[in-house]
């Protein structure tokens, strides 16, 4: 397991070059430049020149990305033009916000999407799998934009029991251990903290979630569905098992391996793709950052981001193949 | 029994999220705290590296800026200067207050001033050297007196310095260009107690500041919401106190709202279009007539901006220097001239395309499409362009965009916008010349005396509106969502200054 693992992380290197190269060459050959978007309005011709000079961007494209990645080796991901921190500090502080909300959402589209998905299965073509199903689609073909401003309307504003945005109310004062702030209340006892934390990840959290929901559910009844008609789930049946063991301890365990996969992929997905999410809710992750660099056309951060959300991306799926073999022992690295 | 337990954490759940209070946000809010949602994002520590008008104002409050503007006047009056007066046309002297400290008890000394000008025009963070650009130099006279020189007579030299952060030369030569971080220590009425990046600011008032009145939040959050609808619920719910840029769309929601209510202000960023002589068929003079006169102003006000603009005869409205209440634009609303005009010059039919930003300004792309069937009855072919707008942004300023509408800010005082755009060289946004607006924007700027100046002024507006290388729009209302709770009166330049907001007390 670990040759094959540590072969998967050299694999990330030739990904990782592809991928800072187009981005690159994506950023050279968009329409704007970021010294327009750096300076102020009334900046004369002096100030742009300074300012392209002072940034290297008035050095030839080929030089700026052979600099970029002679840094990046390193672990250096350049200063960001805008907010004028290196790269991966501006990442690192923002980092665990993004994770936090992932990882939540995840959990709250695996405790929903799950059970969901198998009792549709269990009873196909019922009542139940019907609604099921329109729930699912409709969590798939929510937008989340839309979705966002209507849980702001309703639970922060018309109902008034959650924050609109943000990640944590003025003064709370908690210590950072982990950057987790849920896990940070919890380390260091403060009740109040996680209360506040969980409140202010709510709204996020559902709106982030619904759509992995949908998908969850519905990957788990189509898996679900393909095991129930095996050979084996008809044995454990003649055996007199109960649906219960059938369903949850034989079908679900094998159907389990193509809803890991997705769960794999979609928390990835979370975490890179959370930018309207946290947009919306003024949440301080780097999807938020990711928006903003883009908007002042800031290419260290945007090739920085998308290279860390390559690396968590692979990282991600390295951890899944090694999860596979724990969920189901017939799959063998080789 | 199993089930009993799950209940319970049901139960909870409930009462966590739940049981709250109504005014759940307001929980943080204290009779001395306030939060302001602002727009735009926060660059980092450096006063000198944000180009944002609003953050630039805050940078203001905790480092003390040499001079500000008085709203009531519409004039710059010092602020860390004693006095700025001119020692000949090219000369000036800044005597700072002997009794103004930072907060950890330094003077603002001259060699601070000097500091400042040199970090503006040399530090490669800086995106304002436009501040100091018509700067020669500046020497130190004595710990509390500067000379400045400029290039060239410069009348609106104060009017600069209402941008000019005066940041301590000695805690730089101790700790370099991270003292920003480390040691943000100003001499204004606020100082900075947090700062995260891309999120919020909060500023804390220095309680024995001259400038400040025990009824001025304590501490104040500046926070970035992008989203309005968000702005305007945290509005309701107590999250913040003040909400910036508030649509047309949802005026009336915070109208209807118990605890808030919408305060306008006029902006100072004329809305115009620009015609670039440069480009075909706006090198006709006709041409550029045509289209002032096949604008329905009155009629994209009213139906688009909810009246929330007040229109333009010039470039300046009222409480900008310049304006001239009886001048009127000889370009009204009518339709049949715009086209007899285009006729003249053998242009009906001719294609043009049409830039508009948008999401920059409010409304933009629905004016802009209200426009173009006007200009087409006018006998213009119009495409209407609509790129992002870092890439219309980018492209207007290198020049080349033929006709675009637009916003230009900061302009209490035009005299730089104006050069900017109009006078011949002054940037390739409009490349438009001519050399009699040259000689009296010229004369303006080197005229020490305020009547004469305002004077010239009116000339120099006179003649660019008659020229018509823009056609003047409006400039709009800006829509502020305030809490009952304080009292506030935004000002014209979006600024939300800590000594404007004042808290009420409970009766």
């Amino acid at each position: 397991m670990l040759a094959f693992t540590v072969k998967r992380l050299f694999g990330v290197i030739p990904v990782l070059l592809v991928v800072s190269l187009m981005i690159f060459a994506l950023m050279q050959a968009a329409p704007g430049d970021p010294v327009s978007m750096l300076v102020s309005d009334e900046a004369s011709a002096e100030d742009r020149e300074r300012i392209a000079a002072a940034w290297g961007l008035d050095q030839p494209a080929p030089v700026q990305y052979a600099n970029f990645v002679k840094n990046a080796a390193t672990g250096d991901f350049g200063t960001s033009f805008r907010y004028r921190e290196p790269v991966m500090d501006l990442v690192l502080a923002r980092l665990p916000a993004s994770i936090e909300l992932a990882l939540y959402a995840t959990l709250l589209a695996i405790a929903v999407g799950i059970p969901l998905g198998v009792l549709a299965a269990a009873r196909p073509n019922s009542v139940f799998d019907t609604i099921g199903s329109i729930g699912g689609f409709f969590g798939i073909s929510m937008p989340n934009f839309w979705l966002g401003i209507l849980m702001i309307l309703i639970f922060a504003g018309y109902l008034n029991i959650l924050p609109s945005g943000g990640r944590e109310p003025w003064g709370l004062d908690l210590p950072r251990i982990t950057g987790f702030l849920t896990l940070d209340a919890v380390l260091q006892g403060r009740w109040d903290a996680l209360v506040h934390a969980l409140r202010y990840l709510a709204l996020p959290t559902i709106v982030l979630g619904t759509a992995m929901t949908g998908i969850i559910m519905q990957i788990t009844r189509a898996s679900m569905l393909e095991n129930l008609g095996e050979d084996y789930v008809m044995t454990a049946r003649a055996k007199g098992l109960s649906n219960r063991v059938v369903l949850w301890r034989h079908a679900f365990r094998n159907a389990l391996v193509s809803v890991i996969t997705i769960i794999g992929l979609e928390f990835g997905a979370l975490i890179s793709g959370a930018i309207i999410v946290e947009t919306v809710f003024s949440w301080p992750g780097i999807g938020l950052l990711l928006i903003q660099g883009i908007t002042f056309r800031d290419f260290p951060l945007i090739t920085g981001l998308v290279l860390i959300y390559t690396t968590l991306f692979v990282l991600l799926n390295v951890f899944i193949d090694i999860l596979y073999t724990i969920v189901d022992p017939r799959i063998r690295m080789r | 029994m199993t089930r009993m337990p799950t209940l319970r954490c049901l139960a909870s759940a409930a009462l966590l999220f739940g049981a709250s209070p109504a005014a759940l946000a307001a929980e943080e809010m204290t009779q001395q705290r306030i939060a302001v949602a602002i727009t735009e994002t926060l660059a980092g520590h450096n006063p000198y590296g944000d180009a944002v008008v609003l953050i630039g104002s805050l940078w203001c409050k905790v480092y003390g800026c040499l001079m500000r503007y008085d709203f009531e006047t519409g004039r710059p009056i010092p602020f860390l200067a004693e006095s700025m007066e001119a020692e000949d046309e090219l000369n000036w002297i800044v005597r700072l207050r002997p009794d103004w400290v930072r907060s950890n008890g330094d003077p603002v000394l001259a060699e601070d001033v000097v500091h400042s000008i040199d970090r503006v025009r040399n530090d490669p963070e800086s995106t304002s050297g436009f501040i100091v650009q018509p700067i020669d130099t500046a020497e130190v006279v004595d710990d509390l007196t500067v000379r400045i020189t400029t290039h060239e007579p410069t009348a609106t030299l104060a009017d600069n310095l209402t941008l000019l952060q005066i940041t301590s030369k000695r805690l730089y030569d101790e700790h370099g260009q991270s003292v920003y971080r480390s040691h943000p220590i100003g001499a204004g009425p606020y100082r900075l107690s947090e700062l995260s990046i891309g999120s919020h600011m909060v500023l804390e008032r220095v309680d024995d500041h001259p400038m400040v009145a025990p009824s001025n939040p304590q501490q104040i959050m500046y926070r970035i919401m992008a989203e309005p609808e968000a702005r305007v619920t945290a509005l309701a719910n107590g999250e913040v106190q003040i909400a910036q840029g508030i649509p047309p769309q949802l005026i009336d929601r915070i109208e209807q709202l118990p605890n808030a209510r919408t305060e306008f202000a006029n902006s100072v960023e004329m809305m115009f279009l620009a015609m670039n002589p440069a480009t075909a068929p706006w090198d006709v003079k006709e041409a550029r007539q045509a289209v002032a006169h096949a604008i329905n102003r009155e009629g994209i006000v009213r139906a688009l901006l909810g009246d929330r603009a007040t229109l333009l005869d010039g470039p300046v409205g009222e409480g900008q220097f310049g304006f001239d209440p009886d001048f009127k634009s000889p370009y009204g609303y009518d339709p049949e001239r715009a086209r007899e005009l285009l006729e003249s010059v053998d242009l009906v039919g001719v294609e043009i395309d049409f830039y508009t930003p948008v999401g920059r300004y409010t409304a933009d792309r629905q004016i802009a499409e209200a426009m173009v069937p006007m200009l087409e009855e006018a006998g213009f072919s119009v495409n209407l362009r609509t790129p992002e707008w870092a890439t219309l942004w980018s492209n207007v300023q290198t020049g080349g965009v033929p006709f675009y509408y637009m916003g230009r800010g900061q302009m209490l005082d035009p005299s730089r916008a104006l050069r900017q755009y109009f006078e011949t060289g002054g940037s390739p946004r409009l490349e438009f010349s001519d050399p009699e607006l040259d000689a009296l924007l010229q004369a303006e700027r080197a005229a020490f005396d305020p009547d004469e100046r305002y004077g010239l002024m009116r000339q120099a507006i006179a003649k660019l509106t008659e020229e018509v290388p823009a056609h003047f729009l409006w400039l709009h209302q800006m829509a502020w969502g305030v809490a009952e709770t304080v009292e506030y009166t935004p000002r014209q330049a979006d600024r939300v200054d800590g000594w404007d907001i004042h808290i009420r007390t409970a009766p």
